[in-house]
């Protein structure tokens, strides 16, 4: 595809071929390993605004309203950190992977609806679970199609796909402990949207993984990614609800808009680390990580909104054995990082992506490595500043006019997760800013 | 950008079963949804 002499075209290949320094390899996987961490909390606590939210508006109308509150946070986050000028640079580099963000928007945007499905039918303690399968495909995905543990070694497979496994049999045990909850007669349907739900978020991260091996800043990725997720949701949405029934359900919601807005925003915070786990760790061992996002979400069912309450210690006994079996995979997978001849094999599939769609090669080792690729500082705009000063000011309207609904919250707790997911922020930022400036 | 340029890219996402994968299943996932509603 490029019309470069041969002599060249080698000399570029072998920028790419060649391995990666031990000291910054390590830094770069211990990065990934915390941002999956950091993902599971703020994925888990993204459920806890929607369950707010009265069940009579339609699953459609509440995953359109918490798209609109994730497109508005997929612009102003990056705005806010590195200005949107870095996208522009992104995509000259790599034009097709808009094609590929928009894929992937268009496939959360369905999953995310199935999601809701599945949590009015069967509970989010039955739903989680079913659709974290998704780790299982991501693993597969990554070894088939991007070379992820190739050369790994059987302590790293074991460590991975044991893991993998464990965090399953966990989270099928807490399945089982909150199965009480479903109601009769749904089942069948919110088992159907949850596994669909697993299948497209599972098969969505080969977008993921293409854009990050090629050497595209997730900040750039995530902001055609939710045109992907915003048209869709909108064509679903008009199409299944009609536009002016939408219109009213709408106008009806208003008290409950700012909670699932904000449950829009907090997922993608989380998504976010989510992306830079993929782009540091790979899918196999990123996804399994941020996966741990249900631990979080039975942190939130059991302390804020007292699910499980008066359970036998039976139902105790499987809740505190599957979180331990999910934090026992979590950590196997933690400590199964790639070594640098997994690496090379990375290596391998981002030259090839980079053949593929005539990408520099020293835009793809750069993005690799977390480093500049043209060593230019990019100011942040006019309108970067609008963005977050408008995004701001619609949470805030929308705030003023919320109501909190009568529940039986334990807002204490509330506040102790939050706080918790606040720290893992602000130290997978600072992380992040220090090892790879958001790169 | 040219018009050569896109075409190819065009042509390198069309032949990449990597595409493919994704797109096979997100329209199953449409249809998944339209039996739910």
């Amino acid at each position: 595809m490029n019309a470069r002499p041969e002599s060249l075209e080698a000399a570029s290949l072998s920028v790419v071929h060649s391995p990666l320094q031990a000291t910054r390899l390590r830094s770069l996987q211990a990065l990934g390993i915390f941002c999956g961490f950091a993902a599971g909390a703020w994925l888990g606590g993204a459920e806890a605004p929607i369950k707010l939210v009265n069940a009579d508006i339609s699953p459609i109308t509440v995953s359109l309203v918490m798209v609109c509150g994730v497109f508005l946070a997929r612009w102003s986050v990056p705005a806010f950190i590195r200005g949107t000028s870095h996208v522009r640079a992104d995509v000259l580099q790599a034009p097709h992977l808009v094609v590929w963000a928009i894929l992937a928007g268009c496939m959360w945007a369905v999953a995310n609806t199935l999601t809701i499905y599945a949590i009015r039918n069967v509970g989010l303690s039955i739903a989680f679970p079913l659709w974290n399968t998704n780790s299982l495909l991501g693993i597969f995905w990554g070894f088939l199609l991007f070379h992820e543990l190739r050369l790994a070694g059987w302590k790293r497979w074991l460590g991975v796909l044991g893991g993998a496994l464990c965090m399953f049999a966990g989270a099928a045990l807490l399945a089982i402990a909150s199965s009480h909850q479903a109601a009769p007669g749904k089942a069948t349907f919110g088992i159907a949207a949850a596994l669909g739900a697993g299948v497209l978020w599972g098969t969505m991260y080969i977008p993921y993984r293409k854009a990050y091996l090629t050497g595209m800043n997730p900040l750039s990725f995530i902001t055609f990614f939710t045109v992907g997720e915003l048209v869709t949701m909108l064509i679903v949405a008009v199409a299944y609800r009609g536009a002016t029934p939408l219109w009213h359900e709408l106008n009806a919601a208003r008290p409950v808009l700012f909670w699932l807005m904000l449950g829009g925003f907090v997922w993608v915070l989380g998504d976010l680390f989510q992306q830079y786990a993929t782009k540091y760790v790979g899918i196999s061992r990123g996804i399994p990580l941020s996966n741990t996002n249900q631990l979080w979400g039975l942190l939130w069912g059991v302390l804020v909104f007292h699910e499980l309450k008066g359970g036998t210690h039976t139902i105790y006994a499987q809740v505190t054995g599957g979180s331990l079996l999910m934090a026992a995979g979590a950590v196997a997978i933690a400590l199964s990082s790639a070594t640098e001849r997994e690496h090379s094999s990375w290596r391998n599939a981002a030259a090839r992506e980079g053949e593929r769609y005539g990408v520099e090669h020293e835009y793809v080792r750069a993005g690799m490595e977390g480093r500049s690729f043209d060593g230019k500082h990019h100011a942040r705009s006019v309108l970067d500043w609008l963005l977050v000063l408008g995004t701001s000011a619609l949470f805030v309207a929308l705030a003023s006019v919320a109501r909190l609904p009568v529940m039986d919250i334990s807002r204490g707790w509330g506040v102790v997760l939050s706080g918790a997911m606040i720290v893992l922020l602000a130290s997978g930022g600072v992380a992040l800013w220090r090892t790879t400036r958001f790169r | 950008m040219p018009p050569e340029r896109s075409n190819s890219l065009i042509r390198a996402i069309a032949t990449d079963v990597h595409f493919w994968i994704p797109f096979c299943v997100l329209l199953g996932g449409l249809a998944l949804l339209d039996k739910l509603r």
